[in-house]
């Protein structure tokens, strides 16, 4: 199941699951180019249709554990069972660390989970502190604007900004950095003759086109944007001059 | 008001990305359970379109006559809602889950043990199911399903010669089915009735709708096939008739009958195998011992 942007014209991404209550479950997207979101609430009986299938929302990142389904759906099991059911500490930190990766590498649509895997801060990995220089610093109306933004996405948005500030020798976040950071295209690059095409495009209109294209690669997984990837959505920018 | 959005369009410009891959999560479900079915060489459900017939009674006996005879044998309890196979095998214990899967417990003569029994919490524990069961008997359909298959993909099996699967009575239609879809290779389906008409009459039903489900039908067990006095040891008649009638009107073998007997009963109810001179023991020996025989002819 897909959620899309109407104003955008792109797929929402996935967020994360949420119990709002009991038999229920809130799934939350967010468009990547306005970033509105929207979340999806089920019924009980939907909810059981769902798990009654035994595959997980969002995609799978650890494998399932052994009579997964019905140790879980029971509604009295024995204690043994259950203190069984939890997986190892190993495996614990195996499926952290994959998900933290994930969430790194931008694919956090992969697993329901994810989120609130990178909410945890990557516990006891030290996977995040990593990625957050100790001599960042945030100023008040940074923190306040970061305030604003939904918990669930807040540690992601925190992990972007700081990353792009250390990336580019940037000690205090204000709400300027924030604004570059949002329009840094991350690790994509553009070939010399992208970046001739790019600037046909009536310069009105270059932004929005470079960041719509910068998305496409994203999604796709791509690291750099070509000619041959221009020509591609060129029908989308038809009448843009490239 | 701006014109609404052809989504059609939209999306022919979108690259669509399977984020959840349901389907690969089913494959890879469906993958799990050939790889754990794929070192068990013999599959046989158990089944009647009646309860009350002796279906648990017949797959626990069956079971101990297969592993008497030396082959390594599993049992599945897949009466969801009212598992007995443990009791009447003498079994207590609970699964272990390990990185592999869940290690059954174990029974007389190393048989492996499979029932919902091991997941509740004590003997009286009804089966209940977190869910609206009140609002969907699709979804409960839906979560037995996949019950069964956690049973027969996430065991520990092992390398067996006989899994011995237990079906709930015949109110619960959609288990043939559900077996012989995950199982295509099933070897086929011994079939419990008693000489009463009423019982017969249903189970024939049961017949048609196993075959219909693909499953072949090994033969018929006629049980409560008279009683044995427990004073005398004579055999006094329960039903007129036997299954002779519904064999030959269904084609089946009749792979033998077992007399109504105390110590059986008692055997049952303690979970203490009856002993292998007794003579219910030797029918079930003899009934193995033919199953075998005729599997091993059909081998191909």
């Amino acid at each position: 199941m897909k959620f899309v942007c109407m104003k955008c014209e792109s797929f929402m991404s996935f967020n994360n699951v949420q119990t709002p209550g009991e038999q229920s479950l809130g799934v939350t997207f967010t468009c990547p180019t306005c970033e509105m979101q929207v979340a999806m609430v089920t019924n009980a009986g939907e909810t059981a249709m769902v798990k009654s299938l035994g595959v997980q929302l969002g995609g799978r990142t650890a494998p399932a554990t052994p009579m997964e389904l019905t140790r879980s759906s029971l509604k009295e099991t024995p204690e043994i069972a259950e203190t069984e059911a939890a997986p190892s500490a190993t495996a614990q930190q195996a499926l952290l660390k994959a998900e933290t990766e994930k969430t790194e590498q931008g694919e956090g649509g992969g697993c329901p989970f994810s989120s609130m895997v990178a909410q945890m801060g990557g516990m006891g990995t030290g996977e995040t502190e990593k990625t957050a220089p100790a001599t960042v610093s945030w100023s008040e109306a940074a923190e306040s604007r970061l305030e604003g933004v939904p918990s669930f996405m807040r540690p992601m948005i925190k992990m972007g900004v700081e990353s792009y500030a250390q990336k580019n020798g940037i000690s205090a976040i204000t709400p300027e950095v924030m604004d570059a950071s949002k329009n840094d295209p991350g690790d994509i690059r553009w070939s010399k003759g992208a970046e001739a095409r790019l600037e046909n495009i009536p310069s009105f209109v270059r932004p929005m086109a470079k960041k719509e294209i910068e998305r496409i690669a994203k999604e796709r997984g791509e690291t750099e944007i070509t000619d041959k990837m221009m020509e591609e959505s060129k029908e989308k920018f038809m009448g843009m001059g490239y | 008001m701006k014109p609404e959005k052809d989504l059609k369009s939209i999306l022919e410009n979108l690259e669509y990305r399977d984020d959840a891959q349901v389907q690969k999560q089913l494959v890879d479900q469906s993958i799990d359970l050939k790889i754990r079915m794929g070192r068990i060489k013999r599959k046989i459900v158990v089944m009647s379109g009646k309860g009350g017939v002796g279906k648990s009674m017949t797959t626990a006996n069956l079971a101990l006559a297969f592993a008497r005879a030396g082959h390594k044998v599993g049992v599945l309890d897949v009466d969801l809602n009212g598992p007995c196979i443990p009791k009447m095998l003498g079994v207590q214990g609970r699964f272990e889950i390990t990185e592999e899967g869940a290690i059954p417990p174990v029974g007389p003569y190393g048989m492996k043990i499979a029932s919902m029994e091991f997941l509740l919490k004590q003997e009286d524990t009804p089966v209940q199911w977190k869910g609206p069961m009140e609002l969907s008997p699709v979804w409960l359909g839906l979560m037995e399903m996949n019950v069964i298959r956690e049973f027969l993909a996430d065991i520990i099996w092992g390398e067996l010669d006989y899994l011995l699967i237990d079906l709930p009575p015949g109110a619960a239609a959609d288990k043939p089915p559900v077996i012989a879809g995950f199982i295509p290779e099933l070897d086929g389906a011994v079939v419990v009735s008693t000489p009463s008409e009423v019982t017969k009459a249903v189970v024939k039903k049961s017949i048609h709708y196993a075959r219909g489900a693909g499953i072949p039908m090994l033969g018929l067990i006629e049980n409560m096939s008279g009683a044995i006095c427990p004073e005398c040891s004579t055999t006094v008649t329960l039903y007129e008739g036997g299954c002779t009638d519904i064999c030959a009107e269904m084609d089946l073998p009749l792979l033998g009958k077992i007399p109504f007997d105390q110590k059986l009963a008692n055997a049952c109810d303690r979970g203490n195998p009856l002993d292998t001179e007794h003579p219910i023991s030797k029918n079930f020996s003899d009934i193995a011992s033919h199953l075998h025989d005729f599997l091993e002819s059909k081998k191909y």
